[in-house]
């Protein structure tokens, strides 16, 4: 499914992803860890398109490399991403960017458009599943969203457009308990087998929703350990550098 | 042989010369003509308008022909859309009633008159020129000179018009470089409330033919009354449109203007409002958008002249590829007046390294008891947000639409009704497709 090798990225002078290699079959969850300032962000920034880095290797979904590929082309491939802070867009009505995006995406995948009729019923359908008030549709797209509201309107993206592959860049950070609970539970009930997760977070407890087949840690733009669940238990009580957190007493 | 203006004086002399009319109106804007001239761009208001192009241009033209040959109901809907309310068609200055639809659509209609100058003042009601007043500069003084039939909208007082009335400017050049004047006189009566559409249009028929309009619009708001006007320029991209809408608004009127263009090769709009009642509010706003080589240039003044009373001034701007907008806020704030609220906004986009935008508040306040806030930005489109919608699957030119039409949104919202919003939000979407598709991406 996906495949990622050797990949750099640099930003001017500063390099930040220095030759990452990650594998991620088809229906598996990886979770992503690591210290602030990693790259874990520059990392789904550069899978999903965004301009503004020096990038060589690969990354290809299904054989396909994405580097080659538009933003939108890798959208319509069956990549999304959760951003870590999503934009907020004064003036486009967040039900008309849903629906845009909806029909954007199945345009590429050959199916039929949805009228504004069927899109607002679906999209309440989607929005019960995630605790989210209907009222939400019509405000523009982000715009005054708190930092949890934004992050479930994320996961409400996901869930209508059916991702080959989901991002899932620090979703849980900003949600409340029970936010926590709605929306994992929501990302946990989107697994299938034909849909993969990669998923970075700083803590265990998203994690505990959505069991990861393996974790990752990324540092210095590097994978640099890879474990399975446990991993992620281990990291929580003794950090990223246990030998210097022992002696920092 | 037609005669070749060498030097301004020259073609002011051309000008008056060509015009015959004889009213009051017509003699007092010949004289100031003649002793003023036409502004050049070392007028303060006209900072930013390329005068030399429209005197250029004024130097070739002709009279526009005032008969309505070839223009049927179906090109004036298309055109300008149908409203489903009163309207009146104007060809080239002159009202053509073969078009128009008075009184016979919808009921409710009592109260309310419209047609031309000539019935205006066979009714005795005359209208709101005085006789003294001074026109504010060689252009109006010239639409004063040669413009013919106005159109008046009358609303009688304590009447509540819900139709929209809408009064339609039609530019038909033919094979010339076509003058036109066209006229327009609103009043509403005390306590009167009405909502009027102005929309001017044109089809270039050949190459060479193209129009210049001269319009000139005068509004009365009385006590206690309420306009809603809206004033849509989207003529052929060849036009040159030299626009003024003069404004009285007395005690407790309110006003809620919008002025949106998108047509035409230079457009300039000149609004005046005259607060001459206490407690009068203005609320005027628009959406100027030009692209390609064209040029829009606003020229808004308020004047208060009367205590508490308050004005907005809200104007988006978005210009693109060689596109130049400008936008001159003007507040005056007469001496003695006190209680006065002054607001003034002007957001720009800029789509293009090649585009333009000015923007300037001009203020002139003398006296102490004032508000007045101004706001202005320039900016380009956010990347960000269009990266984030492109991340979503919607290509990278709908994306850009889309943000450009937000940025558009807060003007397009003050159009009503529903059809007339969409029609123009319609226009510029084709517009900025057309402008976002050759953005320049940033390095
Ligand atoms: N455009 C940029 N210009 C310069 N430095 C950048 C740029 N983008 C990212 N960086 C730097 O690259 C490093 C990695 O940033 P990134 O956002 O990928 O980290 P992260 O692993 O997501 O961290 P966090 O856990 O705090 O979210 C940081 O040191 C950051 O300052
Ligand atoms: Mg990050």
């Amino acid at each position: 499914m996906l495949s990622i090798r050797n990949l750099t990225a640099s930003v001017g002078d500063k390099q930040i992803l220095k030759g990452l290699d990650l594998e991620l079959p088809a229906g598996e969850v990886h979770a992503i860890m690591g210290p602030n300032g990693a790259g874990k962000s520059t990392l789904s920034n550069v899978l999903a398109g965004r301009d503004g880095y020096e990038v060589s290797g690969s990354a290809t979904l299904d054989g396909v490399d994405l580097l080659e590929l538009e933003p939108e082309q890798r959208a319509a491939k069956g990549l999304f991403l959760a951003f870590q802070y999503p934009v907020e867009i004064p003036g486009v009505g967040n039900m008309y960017f849903l629906r845009t995006a909806l029909n954007a995406v199945r345009r590429e995948r050959g199916e039929a458009e949805v009228s504004a009729v069927d899109f607002l019923k679906l999209a309440r359908e989607h929005m019960a599943r995630l605790e989210m008030d209907p009222a939400f549709l019509s405000r523009s797209v982000n715009e005054g969203f708190s930092g949890g509201e934004k992050k479930r309107n994320e996961i409400l993206q996901m869930s209508l457009l059916e991702p080959r592959l989901a991002v899932l860049d620090e979703t849980d950070s900003g949600l409340d308990i029970d936010a926590l609970r709605v929306v994992a539970t929501g990302v946990d009930g989107l697994r299938n087998p034909n849909r993969s997760m990669l998923i970075i977070t700083h803590y265990p407890r998203l994690l505990e929703y959505v069991k990861p087949d393996k974790v990752h840690v990324l540092t210095d733009g590097r994978i640099t350990r890879t474990g399975d669940h446990s991993l992620a238990h281990e990291l929580e009580e003794q950090g990223y550098t246990p030998a210097t957190a022992g002696t920092a007493s | 042989m037609s005669a070749v203006a060498t030097s301004d004086a020259d073609l002011v002399e051309r000008l008056i010369a060509g015009a015959t009319g004889t009213t009051p109106r017509a003699e007092r804007g010949r004289a100031w003509l003649a002793a003023n001239g036409l502004p050049t761009e070392r007028d303060e208001a006209w900072r930013y308008t390329p005068v030399r192009d429209i005197t250029a241009a004024l130097a070739t033209a002709v009279a526009a022909g005032t008969e309505a040959t070839g223009v049927t109901r179906d090109l004036v809907d298309e055109l300008a859309g149908d409203l489903g309310g009163p309207r009146l068609v104007l060809i080239n200055g002159a009202l053509a009633p073969e078009l128009s639809d008075l009184t016979d659509r919808g009921a409710g209609l009592a109260g309310l008159w419209v047609g031309g100058g000539d019935e205006l003042r066979a009714r005795g009601s005359g209208g709101p020129y005085t006789g003294t007043a001074e026109p504010a500069d060689g252009f109006q003084a010239l639409n004063w000179v040669a413009g013919v039939d106005a159109a008046v909208v009358l609303i009688e007082a304590g009447n509540a018009i819900d139709a929209p009335i809408h009064v339609v400017h039609l530019a038909t050049p033919g094979q010339m470089v076509a003058l036109s004047h066209p006229r327009t006189v609103i009043k509403v009566g005390a306590g009167g409330r009405a909502q009027v559409v102005e929309s001017f249009v044109g089809i270039d028929a050949t190459a060479d033919g193209r129009a210049i309009t001269n319009s000139s619009t005068r509004i009365v708001v009385d006590d206690d009354a309420e306009l809603t006007y809206q004033r849509v320029l989207n003529e052929p991209d060849t036009t040159l449109h030299i626009g003024r809408v003069g404004v009285v608004q007395r005690t407790r009127s309110q006003l809620h203007a919008t002025a949106v263009a998108t047509g035409g090769a230079v457009v300039r709009t000149a609004v005046h409002v005259n607060l001459t009642g206490e407690r009068a509010r203005a609320d005027l706003g628009g959406l100027y958008l030009p692209t390609g080589h064209q040029r829009h240039d606003n020229v808004i003044t308020v004047d208060h002249s009367a205590s508490y009373c308050e004005s907005n001034q809200n104007f988006t701007g978005i210009v693109g590829d060689h596109g130049r907008g400008s936008f001159s806020g003007h507040v005056i704030v007469r001496p003695g007046t006190v209680g006065t609220d002054a607001n003034q906004s002007n957001p720009n986009l800029v789509l293009a390294s090649t585009a333009q935008a000015d923007t300037r508040p001009w203020l002139e306040i003398f006296a102490d008891d004032v508000k007045c806030a101004h706001g202005a930005t320039v900016g380009r489109l956010d990347e960000e947000a269009a990266f984030y919608l492109r991340s979503r699957g919607i290509p990278a030119a709908q994306a850009r639409a889309m943000l450009v039409a937000a940025f558009a949104s807060t003007a397009l919202d003050r159009l009503s009704p529903d059809t007339l919003r969409e029609r123009v939000a319609s226009v510029v979407e084709v517009r900025t497709a057309d402008t976002t598709a050759n953005l320049e991406t940033p390095s």
